[in-house]
């Protein structure tokens, strides 16, 4: 009979405890709605501190212009207002009648790539593509490759034949322009092809609590070099960067740019390091945002992009009559690099 | 005191009784038969899971279940003492409150339990004992690009109990039992608040695992039946209630589900033709009279 008493305390005292896992709701209303949009940055956004904004006062700010928003729209264009405060690509809500996108971190700066340029005068509408892979080989025995996006998976056959085609040339130009980021896992299928010991690619932390300052504590992640059997590159890249290479763009450009033998030309690029999160709002429309922040190989942030070794902007003018300085510079480095 | 450490006794020995077959057959005496009652069950009903990690949102959908139970009495104390294995598989789709986002849900729960039971006068029977099962599954919300999945995982040892009456409502031999089972404490898993997934597959593994006590891991699993035996075959009819409260590392995951519940039950006894049978044999049932 004890041990039933025993039981049964046990089971209250559990279910007791149990309603204690608190989940905080909102009203599906203009102002439920912004209340959990705001809530849900507070507690798992990761760059804060680093942008210097200040969430106590955006919310001062726009919370009590939601009293006078009129229908889903205006909410919208509010909410999307307060979410350009964290200047952060990877930042958007989603609605059925739109996606907010803050476009400052490449619309402000010149776009430095025109793929019909590079195409019609260097490609001349020719080479191979494969698997998310443009591929040419050029004067001087250059190889050109051009990778448009990361959520395009690179396929290690892809790269078995690339590199296997390419073997004889002197050296790369690995073009990432405009590669707007995808997948991680992406970038180490082809970063590996680059390294012949293994790496410390660099850091990753997350939010480990909805405090601002709760961060775990930065776990170093390595790559191997591909498998031996597996052709690699041993000769210079140049590795061709904008404010359009961002996300794991950015991440890539700054895990080559500690490798020896490859040099950035370009600009600086777009950032957006930040491994972003998804969640939602009582409404429906979804929201993503930086959660995990991944740093390089020496713990620094690239949320602000990775500076390019040589500062090159494409010149329009050059490029009315064919040129596109930055690849011309790069061809450059590469030619007068000494051959092996 | 006495009771808990005969209850430990019993556990260990039906333990060894598992693990080593055949081992302690010659104790055995054809003059007790104990059956097998295998039941199969489906479910289906409502589901309402939330989880904090994909969504603060509390979901709304069905569920659908696929149960298997095994019970026997056991061989040591077949009055006495019960066994049961078992396992349910789930798959679930709820929606959010906008409707406009589906969560997915799958689970698989096997369970090990053992009753000690006490037959009381007009035909009730109430147990109690001990539960070990473990849980794996997953909750998939398609709409999170980085953070879609929300893994499920446990090994506990928990408390279950029985409360069955047996009795006949005019011509129909009828057994209505309650079963409930709870988790007491064990390991489960939970990534940590914002962790992603492909941060565990980098290989930092620290913090997965957490201990579980009823404060930051309840489960309480309810279920009502009623046998209707018709001659050989019984129909099951019943409703099952689950009730699931995690919470670690700033992360809640709960859900709440009814279902109800439909059955086929079968008692059978596996006889070796090298024994006698005594023709006055006793035949127990780990449920029914």
């Amino acid at each position: 009979m004890k041990t039933l008493r025993i039981l049964i305390a046990s089971v209250l005292l559990a279910a007791a405890t149990a309603s204690c896992h608190h989940i905080d709701e909102w009203d599906d209303d203009a102002a439920g709605n912004f209340d959990a949009l705001w809530s849900i940055i507070d507690r798992h956004y990761c760059f804060l501190d680093e942008k210097g904004v200040d969430w106590d006062s955006v919310y001062s700010a726009y919370r009590p212009r939601v009293d006078s928003v009129r229908g889903p729209v205006e909410l919208f264009d509010l909410c999307s207002d307060m979410l350009a405060e964290l200047r952060d690509g990877h930042v958007n809500l989603t609605s059925p009648f739109a996606t907010s996108y803050y476009k400052k971190w490449w619309s402000d700066y010149p776009q430095n790539y025109d793929a019909r340029l590079v195409e019609e005068y260097y490609l001349h509408f020719g080479g191979y593509s494969r698997g998310g892979f443009d591929y040419a080989v050029l004067p001087d025995s250059i190889a050109y490759v051009r990778y448009a996006s990361f959520s395009v998976p690179a396929s290690d056959t892809t790269l078995d034949w690339m590199l296997m085609l390419l073997r004889r040339c002197r050296g790369m130009v690995l073009d990432i322009r405009d590669n707007g980021g995808g997948s991680m896992t992406s970038v180490e299928t082809i970063v590996r092809r680059f390294i012949d010991r293994r790496i410390c690619a660099g850091y990753i932390s997350h939010k480990s609590g909805p405090g601002r300052d709760d961060f775990s504590e930065p776990y170093a992640y390595y790559y191997d070099p591909a498998p031996a059997g597996r052709p690699v590159w041993e000769r210079p890249v140049v590795l061709l960067v904008n404010r359009s290479t961002f996300s794991a763009a950015n991440n890539f450009a700054s895990i080559m740019s500690q490798l020896p033998g490859v040099t950035l030309v370009g600009d600086t690029t777009g950032g957006g390091c930040g491994m972003p999160f998804g969640s939602e709002i009582p409404c429906g429309w979804a929201v993503r945002f930086s959660a995990s922040p991944v740093y390089d190989a020496e713990h620094r942030l690239t949320e602000f992009g990775v500076a390019p070794d040589h500062h090159v902007d494409l010149d329009p003018a050059a490029a009315l009559t064919g040129h596109d300085t930055i690849l011309d510079y790069a061809l450059a480095l590469l030619a007068a690099a000494p051959a092996d | 005191m006495r009771r808990p450490l005969a209850l430990i006794r019993a556990l260990a020995l039906a333990a060894a009784i598992s693990a080593g077959g055949g081992s302690v057959a010659a104790a055995e005496t054809d003059s007790v038969m104990r059956p097998v009652l295998s039941q199969y069950m489906i479910e289906a009903g409502s589901a309402h899971p939330c989880d904090t990690y994909l969504t603060p949102l509390h979901y709304s959908g069905w569920q659908g279940a696929l149960a298997y139970e095994r019970m026997q009495a056991m061989r040591f104390d077949p009055e006495r003492w019960v066994m049961a294995l078992g396992g349910r598989l789930s798959l679930g789709r709820a929606l959010n409150p906008a409707r406009n986002a589906a969560m997915w849900s799958i689970a698989f729960n096997p369970h090990w339990t053992m009753l000690w039971r006490h037959r009381l006068p007009a035909g009730f029977t109430v147990g109690a004992g001990g539960r070990v099962e473990a849980l794996a599954g997953a909750l998939y919300l398609a709409r999170n690009g980085n953070n879609p999945v929300a893994a499920r995982g446990s090994l506990t040892i928990g408390a279950a109990a029985l409360a069955a009456w047996n009795g006949r409502i005019g011509p129909l031999r009828l057994t209505l039992a309650y079963r409930p089972s709870m988790p007491l404490t064990g390991i489960f898993f939970a990534p940590d608040y914002d962790e992603l997934y492909y941060e565990i597959w980098l290989g930092n593994h620290r913090g997965l695992v957490h201990g579980a006590w009823p404060g930051n891991y309840f489960r309480l699993d309810n279920l009502v039946t009623a046998d209707l035996h018709f001659g050989a075959t019984t129909l099951r009819l019943g409703y099952r209630c689950g009730i699931f409260s995690q919470r670690a590392s700033g992360i809640v995951s709960r859900e709440v589900a009814h279902s109800l519940v439909v059955g086929i039950c079968t008692e059978w006894l596996s006889l070796r033709a090298d024994r006698a049978r005594t023709p006055d044999a006793r035949i127990i049932s780990p449920l029914y009279q």
